[in-house]
């Protein structure tokens, strides 16, 4: 027997059982979609955290040539010449990450001590709270993600506990972190689904869980077809009954 | 005037309404967020440029020393690095940047064969063809100041992003990139500059979404009824019924 299909009805199932699936993420993207949006970028980033170093004349005479480097240092990709806690340093740039040298003598620089960690953080940072805690972490937190330990972490007082992460081999900021970028990380997880790393995109989770959203979106939108019904057709047709 | 109950009457009401006014961005933001998931990231590539192969500086070649280095405007910075294979110093002055062959002290400016060597050394394709840009466009716009685009002839349609200052290797993108980007567009619906997310619009509008998804939740539960669920019982009381 042919029965007619009630297609509201299907429409509808569709709507709800797909809802059912996917309902918390939606409303979980739709959340943490919200506090993006919400939240400017550049300040999750923590532009405002960093006081923009100034440029200064640097005075070419009586630098160590490069040459003098290179001699010491095979794998160098390039020198920049830099201030260093107010001394010109070259700076190396290494497949082994970065590494000073005095610009005026060519010998390599100390790594910087606490107290050098200290004062670098100090004068980057733009905000007024002191240093709470200097650690040097050999193990990578979480916010660090996929950057290499190890690093020098110091903590500011403030209600968004702004953390500055240095390189040990230069001083120079690598990283920071703020009340706001942990929250703004927490949501990108909860919004990509990568629960471990909050970096993989295309998890077959989150493929399937989109796909699924964008079809109860859309019988969402062929619903909408049934969900207004048109009072002035029914008027004429009642009318006409009559 | 009618009182309005907190019914569910009420949410469906609203989620009516706001899917029939903001539905339509709705399902955008799901088709584009689906796009974006199925893209493979590494085909699209494009957001930490791994700078050109970082060639090592010469160590036998006798360079000129920083202080031979004439400028006309007071230095603010310098770096000696590699340009195309050869060593350069790359001078900052208030005029803005210099290029200087670190061997000779000749000055060198970036000109299309230059930026196709630097192009090539990330990209072994022919390339189809070089352009000057005095503005970044849509592909290159984390980016300022003039470049050159060189264009690959390659699978991906790749383009390479060179700066016109320094030489250096911008960004490279190619049609995977492309696709993804129109599909970020849809998703921070900022259709001119598709740079920012934190815009009134965006605001707005997801702001009016979460309307959408909280009474869509809530009718969730006023949806299904036991009767829905008859199909689970049923399976469950045929796997219970012994065999034969």
């Amino acid at each position: 027997m042919a029965r007619t299909i009630r297609w509201p009805l299907v429409a509808r199932r569709f709507h709800k059982w797909l809802a059912l699936l996917v309902g918390v993420q939606v409303v979980l993207w739709t959340l943490t979609g919200f506090y993006m949006v919400v939240v400017h970028i550049d300040t999750i980033h923590g532009d405002h955290l960093v006081r923009a170093a100034s440029a200064r004349a640097v005075d070419l005479r009586g630098i160590a040539p490069p040459s003098r480097i290179l001699a010491a240092r095979a794998d160098v990709s390039e020198l920049r010449l830099q201030h260093h806690l107010d001394r010109p340093v070259w700076r190396a740039e290494t497949p082994d990450g970065a590494a000073l040298f005095d610009a005026r003598s060519g010998q390599p620089l100390p790594r910087p001590t606490e107290a050098d960690i200290r004062a670098l953080a100090r004068r980057a940072y733009a905000g007024t709270g002191d240093i709470v805690s200097v650690r040097l972490l050999t193990r990578a937190p979480q916010e660090m993600q996929a950057r290499k330990p190890p690093f020098w972490q110091v903590e500011f007082a403030g209600w968004n506990r702004p953390t500055f992460y240095l390189s040990p081999a230069t001083g120079e900021l690598i990283s920071r972190r703020h009340n706001l970028w942990r929250i703004f990380d927490f949501a990108w997880m909860l919004h990509i689904m990568d629960y471990d790393a909050r970096t993989d995109v295309n998890n077959p989770l989150l493929r399937v869980a989109t796909w699924s959203a964008f079809a109860m979106a859309a019988s969402g939108a062929w619903l909408l077809i049934w969900a207004f019904p048109r009072r002035k057709k029914k008027k004429k047709k009642e009318e006409a009954a009559i | 005037m009618k009182r309005i109950r907190l019914s569910p009457l009420l949410f469906r009401r609203i989620h009516k309404w706001v899917g029939l006014i903001l539905g339509i961005q709705f399902l955008l933001w799901a088709l584009s967020g689906s796009m974006m998931a199925l893209l493979d990231k590494d085909a699209v590539g494009g957001h930490d440029m791994p700078a050109e192969h970082a060639l090592p500086l010469p160590t036998q070649t006798s360079l000129i020393a920083p202080a031979a280095l004439s400028a006309s405007a007071p230095i603010s910075g310098l770096a000696l690095r590699t340009l195309a294979g050869r060593p350069v110093y790359e001078l900052r002055t208030a005029n803005g940047i210099r290029i200087v062959d670190a061997i000779d002290g000749r000055p060198l400016t970036i000109d299309a064969t230059m930026a196709r060597a630097v192009a090539a050394s990330a990209n072994q394709a022919p390339v189809r063809q070089v352009e000057r840009l005095a503005k970044p466009n849509l592909e290159a716009r984390e980016h300022k100041g003039a470049m050159w685009r060189v264009d690959f002839a390659d699978a991906a349609n790749s383009s390479a992003y060179v700066a016109a200052d320094t030489g250096r290797l911008l960004v490279m993108r190619g049609d995977t990139w492309r696709m993804w980007d129109f599909f970020w567009m849809l998703h921070n619906m900022d259709y001119v500059s598709r740079a920012s997310f934190n815009h009134p619009l965006i605001i707005v509008v997801a702001f009016g979404v979460l309307w959408l998804s909280g009474t869509g939740f809530y009718l969730l539960f006023k949806s299904f009824n036991r009767v829905d669920f008859r199909w689970l019982r049923r399976r469950r009381r045929v796997v219970a019924k012994p065999v034969g």
